[in-house]
C-alpha cells in the first residue's frame, strides 16, 4: 500500500511538472494522454490495485480516484489559464480605428429619382397611384386635349421637339392626365413623374432634357383647398415641418383657376437674408417657385369624358431638378445631367 | 411690361410702399420680375427763361434770368447752347439734390450763378433719349413747381410678368383695375369720349375694306392740323420711364395710347393713301413694302396687310410702313385702331422673325371694344396738341358685350373649398367690371366686361371670385382619396430595379436622350449634336465612362428610340456596367465579366424571383468572345459583356468597359420563390476533374453532372478552369465540386463514390471527357 501510495505521488508530481510545462493546448492534450490515457501512467498504478490484499484495494482504488480528480482539476485549471493568455494576447492588440475604411462599391440612385420617389411615396401614403408614360407623344395628348388648340398662344410657352407633324418629345408630363382619365373612370388620383423635354437654351437655371411630376385628383367634391392641403404636405415632405406655401393666380390653358406654387426658401428659412446679405437661394424674395396647378378645365374633363358639374379635381407639375436645386442647394442645374461621380456621391 | 407707379396712381389711390404693390400684384397673378427704385431727386423746379445774356466775361457762357414763380428771378450761368429766352425749363436751385452732385452757389467767371438748368440725364432719364442739353418743357407749366412731382420721376417702374390671357392688363388701365378691385379703392379713369364724334370730315377720308376674315373691327379717324414735334416734356417722361423711346409727338401719342389702353394704334400720313381706300387683305406672293426700321420685306399670303388701292402701308398688327410713315411734311393723318386675328398676326411675326409691341398685344387677340376706347383716348390727346379730329368710324364686327355667364353660387364652393355668399361674389365680380343679374338667388347671370374676352366659362368667373378673395382664403384640406383599380407597377418595377442595383454597388445617371446618332430624327433640333433620339444607352455611358479618370460603376435606366413597320418604337432600357483596370489574367479567363455576370444573375434573380439561364451571345459594339445572353423561360432578357475595344477607344474609353442590357419590358413578372426542407442528414462532397474540349462550357458539365447523378446531387459547380501545355491543345481542364445527399438517411461513402463513377463514366460519353489523377 505505502508502496502504491509513493508510486502514486511520483506519478502526480510528474504530471504537475509536465502540465506546468505545457505551453498550448496541444501540449497539454499530450499530458493527458500521457498520464490519464487509457494506457497511461495512472492506468499503470491502478494495475497494481490487484497485487494488494483484498481489504487495502477498495482504499487504494479510493486515493488513486481522488488523485485522478484532482489531476483532471488541475488538468482544467490549466485550459483555462491558457484560454485567459490567449484571450490576453488577443486583447493586447489595439488599431488605429479611424484608419481610412475599406468600402465595397457605393451604390446610389439619382437624386431626381430620390425626389420623385419621396415625392411618390407621400401621394402613395395617401390614396395615390404612380403612373409613367411614354416621352413622345402624340399632340393630341400634349395640347388639344389639355385645351391648347393649334393656334393657342400658350403653345409657345411649349417650345417642343417634334418628329413629325403630330409627334412630339413631350415637353410636360400632362399627357398622363389624359391617358389615364380616358382608361379609368373616377375617382383618378395619380402622381406621374417622368422625362420632358423644351428647346429651351441651356444655363444655370434651364435644362432642355429635364423632369417633372405631375400630379391629378378627380372625384366628385374635390376642390382647390384639398390642392393646398396636398402640395403644402409634399413641400414639407421634401423641405422639412417648417415649409409654407404659397398659391399665386396665374394661368394655365388646361387648369382654371389656375395658380403658381411657391414654397418658404428653406436656405434662409423664408427672411430673403443670410446674416445681412440678400438669400443667393431665393435672391431676397423669402419664396422659391415650385411650378404650376390648378382646377382641371372643364374642357379638359369634358374631352375625356367626365361630367364637369358632377367631377371636379386639381392638376400640378413641378420641375424636379428644379427641386433638386432648393432641396440640395445646387448652383447648377447642369449637374443634374452631367451626374459627376463626386455630385453623385455628395448627393447620395 | 415696365409700369412706372406714378402713372397708375393718376387713376388708382396705392399704398406708399413700392414692395407692397408689387406682392399684391403678384398675388393677383401679374408677377413683379424687378422692382426698378429711382434716385432722390430733390430741389429741381419749373422755370421760364425770363432773359438770357452773353456772359461778360467768358465766350462759352451765357447768363439768363430765371422766373421760377417767385418775386425775385435767379441768375443762372450756364454753358448749354440749346437755350433761348421765354423757355420753360428744370432748374436745380441752391441745395437741390442731383443723382451725381448737390448744388451750391458758385462763381461762374464772376457772376454769382444761383442754379443749374437741367438736362434729361440729370433727372436719372436716359439722356439719348432727350433733346441734346436742357430739357425742354411744355411752355404751359406753372412755374416754380417740384418737377420730380410733376413727372413722378421718384416712383419706382415695376417690371410685370403678364400671363397671355390676359392682354388687356398689358396696359396701365387694366393693371390699375386690378389693382383697384384688390385694395377696395375707387378707379379713376378718364371718360373715354372721342372728341371728335360730332365733326364730320371735309370729305377726303378714305375709307375702309375689310377683305380679310381676320380682321375683326377696324376703327378710322382722320385727323388734321397736325404738325410733328417733340411730344410734351410729361409725355416724353411717362414714355421714357417706360422704356420707350420718345421719337415724336404724333409716334409717342399712339405708343402712350399702347401702354396706357392696351389697344395698339397705326398713324397713316393721310396724303400718303392712293385711291381713298384702306383695304385690309392678305398679302400676296412676293409682294414687298419697306417696313419701319427700314428692312424691305418679302411678303407672302400669310402675312395680313393694311394697302391702299396700289401698294401694302402696313403689317397689320405688326408694323407700318415706310411709304406712309408720319414725317415733318405731315399735315393730316388717319388713325388705324383696329382688332387682328391673334393667331394671324402670331404666325406672321413668326414668319417674319419680327416681333413689336404691337404684335405681342394682338397675337393674344384683344377685345374688340379696345379699338373704340384707343381712338378716342387718341383723339383727346392729338387734339390737346392742337389737332383737328373728324368723326371716327368703326368697320367690322360691333364691340358689344358678351353673353351673361350662368354662375352657380354653389359651384364656388365647389370649386375652391371657400364658403362664399351671393353677395361677395356679385362684390368681387363687379368690382372687375362685371354686370350681374341678381334676380336668381342661386345662380347669377354675369356679363363680363367687353375689355375681358378670357372670361367665357363659370370656372372663369370662379378663379376671378378667388383672385379678389385672395388665394390664402382657401383653406388647406387633407383630401381622403376613394380606393381605385389604377396601377403603380411599371414605377414600381424601375424603382426596385434601381434600388437593387444600388444595393450591387452602382451610381444610376441620366445622360442625354438627343444624340449625333441614332433612328429617329427630330425636326428642330437645337443643335446637330443632338439631331437624332438615342436607340441605345449603351453609348451614353461609354461617354460617361470615358469622361472620368477612374473606373465608375454606373446604370442609367430610361427610353430609347427606334421605328418600326408601324412607325415609332419606343422602349425602357436598364443599362449597367463598369469600367475597370485590365487584370493580368490567360486570355480564356475574364474576371470583370464574371463580375458582371454575378451582377447580372443577382439583379435577375430579385427582381424575377428566378435564376436565369446564361449562354454565349452576341451583341454589337459588344466584345465577340466576351458577350452572353441571359434568358428566363427561355425567353432573352440580358445581354451583358466587354465592350468592344474599338468601339470604346471611339469614345476616347481606354479602359475595359463590361455593360448589361436589359429591355425591362422582357421582364416576367416576379414570381413568388417556395421553401424546399433541406436534407436533415449530413451532405458530402467529391471534387472531379475532367479534360475536355474548350468549347465545352462549364455549365454544360454542370448541366450533365446533375443530370447523370440524379437526385441524390444536391450541387454541381465548376470552380476552377486550366489551360495548359500539359494539358494539350483545344483542351481544358475543369475541375467541379459534386455536392451528395439524400433526403432519407446519411449517403454512405460508397453511394457517394458510386454516383462519382456514374458522372464520370456519363461526361466520358457525352464529351470525351478524360478523367484527371
Amino acid at each position: 500500500m505505502t508502496e502504491l501510495a509513493s508510486k502514486l505521488d511520483d506519478v502526480t508530481q510528474r504530471f504537475a511538472a509536465a502540465v506546468d510545462r505545457a505551453n498550448d493546448e496541444q501540449a497539454l492534450e499530450s499530458v493527458r494522454v500521457a498520464y490519464l490515457g487509457r494506457n497511461g501512467e495512472v492506468t499503470a498504478v491502478r494495475r497494481a490495485i490487484g497485487a494488494l490484499p483484498p481489504g487495502e484495494r477498495p482504499e487504494a482504488g479510493r486515493v488513486i480516484n481522488d488523485a485522478v480528480a484532482a489531476m483532471e482539476r488541475r488538468l482544467q485549471a490549466a485550459h483555462g489559464e491558457l484560454e485567459s493568455r490567449a484571450f490576453d494576447a488577443e486583447l493586447a492588440a489595439s488599431i488605429d480605428v479611424t484608419f481610412p475604411s475599406i468600402r465595397r462599391p457605393a451604390g446610389s440612385i439619382h437624386p431626381v429619382r430620390r425626389i420623385i420617389e419621396e415625392s411618390c411615396a407621400y401621394f402613395v401614403r395617401h390614396g395615390f397611384a404612380v403612373v409613367v408614360g411614354p416621352e413622345a407623344e402624340p399632340d393630341y395628348y400634349t395640347f388639344d386635349a389639355l385645351n391648347i388648340p393649334s393656334d393657342h398662344p400658350a403653345r409657345e410657352g411649349f417650345d417642343s421637339f417634334w418628329i413629325s407633324d403630330t409627334l412630339l418629345l413631350r415637353p410636360h408630363t400632362s399627357p398622363m392626365q389624359i391617358r389615364t382619365m380616358q382608361q379609368h373612370r373616377p375617382p383618378i388620383a395619380i402622381v406621374a413623374p417622368g422625362k420632358c423635354f423644351r428647346r429651351d437654351a441651356v444655363d444655370a437655371r434651364h435644362l432642355f432634357q429635364f423632369h417633372q411630376v405631375e400630379g391629378l385628383l378627380v372625384a366628385e367634391g374635390i376642390n382647390f383647398g384639398h390642392l393646398k392641403g396636398m402640395l403644402t404636405g409634399l413641400c414639407r415632405e421634401l423641405f422639412g415641418a417648417q415649409q409654407n406655401v404659397r398659391f399665386r393666380p396665374s394661368y394655365f390653358p388646361f387648369t382654371e383657376p389656375s395658380a403658381e406654387v411657391d414654397t418658404t426658401c428653406p436656405k434662409c428659412k423664408g427672411t430673403g437674408l443670410l446674416g445681412s446679405q440678400s438669400c443667393n437661394m431665393c435672391g431676397g424674395s423669402a419664396w422659391i417657385e415650385l411650378g404650376g396647378a390648378g382646377m382641371v378645365h372643364p374642357s379638359v374633363l369634358t374631352e375625356v369624358g367626365y361630367d364637369p358639374d358632377r367631377y371636379s379635381g386639381w392638376a400640378f407639375g413641378f420641375g424636379v431638378e428644379r427641386l433638386g436645386l432648393t432641396r440640395y442647394e445646387v448652383d447648377d442645374i447642369r449637374r443634374f445631367t452631367k451626374s459627376d461621380p463626386n455630385f453623385l456621391a455628395q448627393l447620395s | 411690361m415696365r409700369v412706372p407707379i406714378s402713372w397708375l396712381r393718376e387713376f388708382v389711390t396705392l399704398p406708399a410702399d413700392a414692395q407692397a404693390i408689387a406682392d399684391r400684384l403678384a398675388m393677383l397673378g401679374f408677377p413683379v420680375a424687378e422692382i426698378e427704385r429711382r434716385p432722390t431727386i430733390t430741389g429741381v423746379i419749373t422755370a421760364r427763361i425770363a432773359a438770357l445774356e452773353k456772359h461778360p466775361n467768358a465766350d462759352r457762357l451765357q447768363v439768363a434770368q430765371v422766373d421760377v414763380g417767385a418775386e425775385a428771378p435767379l441768375t443762372i450761368a450756364t454753358a448749354a447752347t440749346n437755350v433761348a429766352a421765354g423757355q420753360t425749363i428744370a432748374v436745380a436751385t441752391i441745395g437741390a439734390q442731383l443723382p451725381a452732385l448737390t448744388i451750391a452757389p458758385r462763381t461762374m467767371r464772376g457772376v454769382a450763378s444761383q442754379g443749374m438748368m437741367i438736362s434729361a440725364e440729370e433727372l436719372a432719364l436716359p439722356g439719348e433719349w432727350f433733346e441734346d442739353g436742357i430739357m425742354q418743357l411744355d411752355p404751359n407749366c406753372a412755374l416754380g413747381m417740384d418737377v420730380v412731382e410733376l413727372f413722378g420721376l421718384d416712383t419706382a417702374v415695376l417690371d410685370v410678368e403678364i400671363t397671355t390671357n390676359r392682354p388687356d392688363s398689358m396696359s396701365i388701365f387694366g393693371l390699375a383695375r386690378e389693382l383697384a378691385a384688390s385694395f377696395g379703392t375707387g378707379l379713376r379713369l378718364p371718360e373715354f369720349v372721342n372728341p371728335g364724334r360730332d365733326a364730320e370730315p371735309p370729305g377726303e377720308e378714305p375709307q375702309v375694306a375689310i377683305e380679310s376674315d381676320d380682321c375683326y373691327r377696324f376703327v378710322s379717324q382722320r385727323i388734321d392740323g397736325v404738325r410733328v414735334a417733340p411730344a410734351p416734356a410729361w409725355l416724353r417722361v411717362r414714355l421714357a420711364l417706360s422704356g420707350q423711346r420718345p421719337i415724336n409727338n404724333l409716334v409717342d401719342v399712339s405708343n402712350y395710347v399702347m401702354l396706357e389702353t392696351g389697344q395698339p394704334l397705326h398713324f397713316y400720313d393721310a396724303q400718303a393713301i392712293r385711291g381713298g381706300r384702306l383695304i385690309v387683305r392678305s398679302g400676296r406672293d412676293g409682294e414687298t413694302m419697306v417696313t419701319l426700321d427700314g428692312v424691305t420685306r418679302t411678303l407672302s399670303t400669310q402675312a395680313l396687310v393694311i394697302a391702299d388701292d396700289e401698294r401694302p402701308l402696313c403689317l397689320a398688327g405688326l408694323m407700318g410702313g415706310a411709304v406712309s410713315e408720319v414725317g415733318p411734311a405731315t399735315t393730316a393723318i388717319v388713325l388705324e385702331a383696329a382688332n387682328f386675328n391673334g393667331a394671324r398676326v402670331r404666325r406672321m411675326s413668326n414668319a417674319l422673325a419680327l416681333r413689336t409691341e404691337a404684335s405681342a398685344r394682338h397675337e393674344k387677340s384683344l377685345a374688340l371694344a379696345l379699338t373704340d376706347l384707343g381712338a378716342a383716348r387718341a383723339a383727346a390727346l392729338l387734339r390737346d396738341l392742337g389737332a383737328t379730329v373728324y368723326r371716327p368710324r368703326a368697320y367690322g364686327e360691333p364691340a358689344t358685350r358678351a353673353a351673361a355667364i350662368a354662375l352657380k353660387v354653389a359651384d364656388v364652393q365647389r370649386l375652391l373649398g371657400l364658403p362664399l355668399a351671393a353677395q361677395a361674389i356679385e362684390h368681387h365680380l363687379a368690382a372687375l367690371g362685371c354686370e350681374i343679374d341678381l334676380t336668381q338667388p342661386d345662380t347669377l347671370a354675369v356679363t363680363p366686361p367687353v375689355w375681358r374676352r378670357d372670361l367665357t366659362i363659370a370656372a372663369d368667373l370662379i378663379e376671378e371670385v378667388a383672385r379678389i378673395e385672395g388665394y390664402e382664403r382657401i383653406p388647406s384640406i387633407v383630401p381622403s382619396v376613394a380606393p381605385h383599380e389604377i396601377s403603380s407597377a411599371a414605377f414600381a418595377l424601375e424603382s426596385r430595379i434601381a434600388h437593387v442595383l444600388e444595393g450591387l454597388g452602382y451610381r444610376e445617371i441620366i445622360t442625354q436622350s438627343l444624340r449625333n446618332a441614332g433612328s429617329v430624327e427630330v425636326r428642330n433640333p437645337l443643335s446637330e449634336e443632338q439631331r437624332f433620339l438615342r436607340d441605345s444607352l449603351v453609348p451614353g455611358i461609354i461617354e460617361y465612362l470615358a469622361e472620368n479618370a477612374s473606373p465608375v460603376r454606373v446604370f442609367e435606366i430610361g427610353e430609347v428610340f427606334n421605328t418600326d413597320a408601324n412607325g415609332l418604337v419606343e422602349q425602357s432600357l436598364l443599362t449597367f456596367g463598369f469600367s475597370a483596370d485590365p487584370v493580368d489574367e490567360p486570355p480564356w479567363r475574364d474576371s470583370h465579366f464574371l463580375a458582371l455576370k454575378g451582377d447580372c444573375e443577382q439583379l435577375l434573380r430579385k427582381i424575377t424571383g428566378r435564376d436565369a439561364e446564361l449562354k454565349r451571345g452576341a451583341k454589337p459594339g459588344f466584345h465577340p468572345g466576351k458577350t452572353a445572353l441571359a434568358t428566363l423561360d427561355g425567353r432573352a432578357v440580358a445581354h451583358l459583356g466587354r465592350i468592344d475595344p474599338r468601339a470604346a477607344k471611339a469614345s476616347d474609353l481606354r479602359r475595359p468597359a463590361y455593360l448589361c442590357v436589359i429591355e425591362i419590358a422582357s421582364l416576367p413578372a416576379y414570381e413568388t420563390p417556395r421553401y424546399q426542407v433541406p436534407s436533415r442528414y449530413p451532405s458530402t462532397y467529391r471534387d472531379v476533374a475532367v479534360v475536355v474540349d474548350i468549347d465545352v462550357s462549364a455549365r454544360d458539365i454542370e448541366r450533365a453532372i446533375v443530370a447523370a447523378v440524379g437526385s441524390l446531387c444536391t450541387g454541381a459547380v465548376v470552380f476552377d478552369e486550366y489551360r495548359g501545355p500539359q494539358i494539350g491543345e483545344g483542351r481544358k481542364s475543369l475541375a467541379a465540386r459534386v455536392t451528395l445527399q439524400r433526403f432519407d438517411a446519411t449517403i454512405t461513402d460508397e453511394e457517394a463514390d458510386a454516383a462519382v463513377s456514374l458522372l464520370l463514366d456519363a461526361l466520358q460519353k457525352e464529351f470525351g471527357a478524360e478523367i484527371r489523377a
